[in-house]
C-alpha cells in the first residue's frame, strides 16, 4: 500500500459525453425495442410518444457525437493517437491484451496496460471503439437521419435499394451497438476494485496503482 | 346484410328493371345520349362524357334516363333544365351516414364524385382516391396540419389514402402499385404510371405479366421477389398504401389513428393480406390477390413498403436476438472463470 497517485484520465468534455450518450443509447434502446414490438412493449407511453422521444434522443447522440468528434480532431488533437492502434500495437499488443483478459488475468497478473491521458485505451479498447465509434455510431445515426426523413429522401433510399434494406440495416447495427453494452460494463467492473473505472468516468481520475509491476507504457511518461 | 341490400342489390334490380324496358326509353338510352355528349364536335367541357369511362362504370348499368327522367323530344333545344337524380335516392345508407356528419356542409357527394366516373373503392389504385380531397385541402396545407402532431407527416400525406384515417372503417387493406421511374434524372421520382405506359412495357402479355409470370392470376412471394429483382424492370418498382377495408363516409376522425394504434401497433398478423392492383384499360384498377404474408418478407418481397411496428420481420428479430446474445457470451463467460479463479487475485 505504498503509493497512491491519481492520473487525470477523462478530462470534463470527456465525461460529459460519456453519459449523455449513455443516458441516449439506454433510451434509444428501450424506446426502439418498443418501436418495433409496440405489442409487447409499452414502457414509454403511446406509440407516437415513443416515436418522438426515439427521434430526439437520435438527434442527441447524433450531435454529441459530432461534438466528439470535433473535440478530439480540433481541440483535444488526439484522435489518431487515442483511437487508432499502430502498427506496433496490433502486432504484439493486441495479442498480449487478449492474453491478459482470458488468460492471466485469471492467474492473478497485471494488466500490461497501465492507462495515461495520451494513451488511455489498451489495444484491444482501441479496437473495439474503432469500430464501434468510426463503424457503428455513424451508420447508424446516418440510417436514423434518413429514416426520419423518408419523403424528402426517397430518391437516395431507392438509390440504397429500398426502405426495407435502410430499416433491417438500422436494425442489426443498433443490435450490434446493443450487443456490446453488456461487454463494456461488465469489462468496467475489472479495475481494482469492480467500480474503479466506473468511478473515473464520473471524476475524471483515476487511482493509481498500488503495485508497481514492470509492464511498459507506451507512448507516455510514466506518471511514476 | 341490411346495408348491402339497401346500397346495392336495391340499385341494381332499379337499374335492372329500367334496363330491360322496352323500346322507346331504352332507344333514347346510353348510345343515343353519347352520339351527342361523346362527341367532342357537338359538346365540350363539363357536358363531355367519355363514353369509353362511363360505359366501365358500376352506374353503366342504369343508362342516361334513370337520372335524367325529365328528357324528352325536345332535348337539346327545350327551354327547361333536365332532372337529375339525386344520390340519395339509391345510396340511401351510405348517404345517410355521410349526411349526419359535419362534412355534409362543406361538401356534397357532387363535390366529390363525378356521376358519371365513379368507382368501387376497390377499382381504384389507392392514392388516386386523394384526387377529390385535393379539390379543396391542398397537400402542402395538410403536411402543416398533421405536422403538429403527425410524425413525418409528409410521408403520411404522401403515402396514404386521407380516407383511411378519416372513416369509420373497423380495418384495413395493403394495396401494391406498380410505379415508374418518371425520367432519367439521377434520383428521379416514381410515379403511378397510366395503363399505356405498362401495357408498353408488358407488351401482349399484359400488364399483370410483369409480375404474375405462371399467368394464374395469384402473386406469389417468390414471383414478387423475381420482379423486384429482374434487372430488366429497374425502372418499377412497388409502392404500398393502406386503403380502409369498409366503405364508409363518416370523416370524423377516430382516436386509434391519432394514438397511431391502427396501424402501427396492430401486429404483423394484421399485415398478411395483400393486394396488387393493376389498372384496366377502362381507367380503373382491378385487385389482383398476394399471398399471404408477402409484405412480411425480409428484403426483396416489397423493398419500399416498411411499416415500423408491423411489418417487421421475424428473420430478421432471431438474427438480432442472436447479435444481442453475442454480447454476453463475454460477460457471462468470464465473469464465471472471474469467479472460479478469484482465489488467484486476492494479493
Ligand atoms: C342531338 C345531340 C344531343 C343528344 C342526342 C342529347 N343531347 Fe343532351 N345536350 C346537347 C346539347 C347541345 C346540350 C347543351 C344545351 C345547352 O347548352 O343549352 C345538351 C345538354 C344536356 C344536359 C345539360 C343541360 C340540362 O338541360 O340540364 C343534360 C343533362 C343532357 N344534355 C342530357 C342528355 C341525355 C340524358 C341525353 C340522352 C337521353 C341527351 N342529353 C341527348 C345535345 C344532345
Ligand atoms: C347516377 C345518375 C346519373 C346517370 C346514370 C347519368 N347522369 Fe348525367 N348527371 C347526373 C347528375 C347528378 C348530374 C349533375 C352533376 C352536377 O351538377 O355536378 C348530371 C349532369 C349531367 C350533365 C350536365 C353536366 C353539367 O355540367 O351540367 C350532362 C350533359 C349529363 N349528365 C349527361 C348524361 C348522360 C349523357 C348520361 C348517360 C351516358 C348520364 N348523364 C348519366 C346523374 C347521372
Ligand atoms: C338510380 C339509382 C342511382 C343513383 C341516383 C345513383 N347511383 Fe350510384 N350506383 C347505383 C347502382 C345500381 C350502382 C352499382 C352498384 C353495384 O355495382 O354494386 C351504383 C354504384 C355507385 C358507385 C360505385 C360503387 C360500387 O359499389 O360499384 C359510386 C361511387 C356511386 N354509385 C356514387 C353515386 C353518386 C355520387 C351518386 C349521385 C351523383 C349516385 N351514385 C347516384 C345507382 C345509383
Ligand atoms: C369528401 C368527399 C366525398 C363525399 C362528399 C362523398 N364521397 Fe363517396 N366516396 C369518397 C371516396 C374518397 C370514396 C372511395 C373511393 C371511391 O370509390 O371513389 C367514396 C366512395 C363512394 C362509393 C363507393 C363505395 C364502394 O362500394 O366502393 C359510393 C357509393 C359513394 N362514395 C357514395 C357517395 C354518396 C351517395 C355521397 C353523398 C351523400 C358521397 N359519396 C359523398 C368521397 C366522398
Ligand atoms: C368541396 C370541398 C371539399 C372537399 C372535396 C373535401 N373537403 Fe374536407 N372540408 C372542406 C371544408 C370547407 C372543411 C371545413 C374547413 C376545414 O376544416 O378545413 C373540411 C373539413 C374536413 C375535415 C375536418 C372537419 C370535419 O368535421 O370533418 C376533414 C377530416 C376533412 N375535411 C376530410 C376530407 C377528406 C378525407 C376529403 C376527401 C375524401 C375531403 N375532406 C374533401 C371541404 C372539402
Ligand atoms: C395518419 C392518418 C391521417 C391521414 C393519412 C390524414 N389525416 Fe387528417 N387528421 C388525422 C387525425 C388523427 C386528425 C385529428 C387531429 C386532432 O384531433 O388534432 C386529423 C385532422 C385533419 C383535419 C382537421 C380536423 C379539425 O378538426 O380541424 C383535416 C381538415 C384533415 N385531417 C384532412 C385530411 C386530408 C384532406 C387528408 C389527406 C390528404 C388527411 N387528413 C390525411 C389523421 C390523418
Amino acid at each position: 500500500m505504498s503509493e497512491n497517485k491519481k492520473v487525470y484520465l477523462q478530462p470534463t468534455p470527456v465525461r460529459i459525453w460519456h453519459w449523455l450518450n449513455a443516458f441516449g443509447i439506454i433510451t434509444l434502446t428501450v424506446s426502439g425495442a418498443q418501436i418495433r414490438f409496440p405489442e409487447y412493449i409499452t414502457l414509454l407511453g403511446n406509440y407516437k410518444s415513443v416515436i418522438y422521444l426515439h427521434n430526439t434522443a437520435g438527434f442527441v447522440v447524433a450531435i454529441s457525437f459530432t461534438f466528439w468528434f470535433f473535440y478530439y480532431v480540433f481541440i483535444a488533437r488526439s484522435m489518431a493517437n487515442l483511437y487508432v492502434p499502430k502498427v506496433e500495437e496490433l502486432k504484439t499488443g493486441l495479442l498480449r491484451q487478449i492474453k491478459f483478459y482470458f488468460l492471466t488475468y485469471f492467474l492473478g497478473w497485471e494488466n500490461p496496460h497501465h492507462p495515461t491521458p495520451k494513451n488511455k485505451f489498451n489495444p484491444m479498447q482501441k479496437s473495439a471503439y474503432l469500430a464501434i465509434m468510426f463503424v457503428l455510431m455513424p451508420l447508424v445515426s446516418l440510417t436514423g437521419i434518413f429514416m426520419t426523413n423518408v419523403e424528402p429522401l426517397r430518391g437516395v433510399i431507392v438509390m440504397l435499394g429500398g426502405l426495407k434494406i435502410l430499416m433491417n440495416f438500422h436494425f442489426l447495427l443498433a443490435c450490434c451497438l446493443i450487443a456490446f453494452l453488456p461487454t463494456h460494463m461488465y469489462l468496467t467492473t475489472l479495475g481494482h476494485t469492480p467500480l474503479e473505472h466506473i468511478k473515473t468516468m464520473w471524476t475524471g481520475w483515476e487511482e493509481g496503482e498500488e503495485e508497481v509491476s514492470g509492464s511498459e507504457h507506451i507512448g507516455t511518461v510514466s506518471t511514476r | 346484410m341490411n346495408c348491402f341490400y339497401i346500397d346495392k342489390l336495391l340499385p341494381m334490380i332499379l337499374g335492372l328493371m329500367l334496363f330491360f324496358m322496352p323500346c322507346s326509353l331504352l332507344a333514347m338510352d346510353a348510345d343515343y345520349c353519347l352520339m351527342c355528349h361523346g362527341d367532342t364536335d357537338m359538346v365540350s367541357g363539363s357536358l363531355l362524357i367519355e363514353a369509353t369511362t362511363f360505359d366501365t362504370t358500376a352506374h353503366a348499368i342504369l343508362g342516361c334516363t334513370t337520372c335524367h327522367e325529365s328528357i324528352d323530344d325536345e332535348h337539346p333545344n327545350g327551354d327547361s333544365k333536365l332532372s337529375r337524380a339525386t344520390c340519395l335516392d339509391c345510396h340511401d345508407h351510405l348517404g345517410q351516414e355521410y349526411m349526419m356528419t359535419d362534412h355534409a356542409n362543406y361538401a356534397t357527394c357532387g363535390d366529390c364524385h363525378n356521376p358519371h366516373e365513379v368507382r368501387a373503392m376497390d377499382a381504384m389504385a389507392g392514392y388516386d382516391m386523394n384526387d377529390k380531397c385535393f379539390k379543396c385541402h391542398e397537400v402542402p396545407a395538410m403536411v402543416d396540419l398533421h405536422k403538429q402532431w403527425l410524425p413525418q407527416a409528409n410521408l403520411h400525406i404522401a403515402k396514404l389514402p386521407c380516407i383511411t384515417c378519416h372513416t369509420g372503417s373497423e380495418g384495413y387493406e395493403i394495396v401494391l402499385n406498380i410505379v415508374a421511374k418518371q425520367d432519367d434524372r439521377f434520383l428521379s421520382r416514381y410515379e403511378l404510371p397510366d395503363y399505356q405506359t405498362l401495357q408498353e412495357i408488358s407488351g401482349e402479355a399484359g400488364i399483370l405479366s410483369l409480375i404474375d409470370n405462371d399467368g394464374d392470376s395469384f402473386i406469389t412471394l417468390r414471383e414478387l421477389k423475381a420482379f423486384n429483382r429482374n434487372p430488366k424492370y429497374r425502372d418499377l418498382r412497388l409502392a404500398g398504401t393502406m386503403v380502409p377495408s369498409d366503405v364508409s363516409h363518416d370523416l370524423s376522425t377516430l382516436d386509434n389513428r391519432y394514438d397511431c394504434t391502427f396501424c402501427h401497433v396492430s401486429g404483423p398478423q394484421s399485415m398478411q393480406t395483400s393486394f396488387l392492383a393493376i389498372p384496366n384499360r377502362d381507367g380503373g384498377y382491378q385487385r389482383i390477390q398476394v399471398e399471404q404474408g408477402a409484405v412480411l418478407d425480409a428484403l426483396y418481397g416489397t423493398p419500399d413498403f416498411y411499416m415500423v411496428g408491423t411489418t417487421r420481420s421475424a428473420s430478421m428479430n432471431i438474427i438480432g436476438l442472436i447479435i444481442i446474445c453475442g454480447g454476453l457470451v463475454m460477460p457471462v463467460g468470464h465473469g464465471l472463470l472471474r469467479f472460479l479463479t478469484r482465489k488467484n487475485r486476492q494479493h
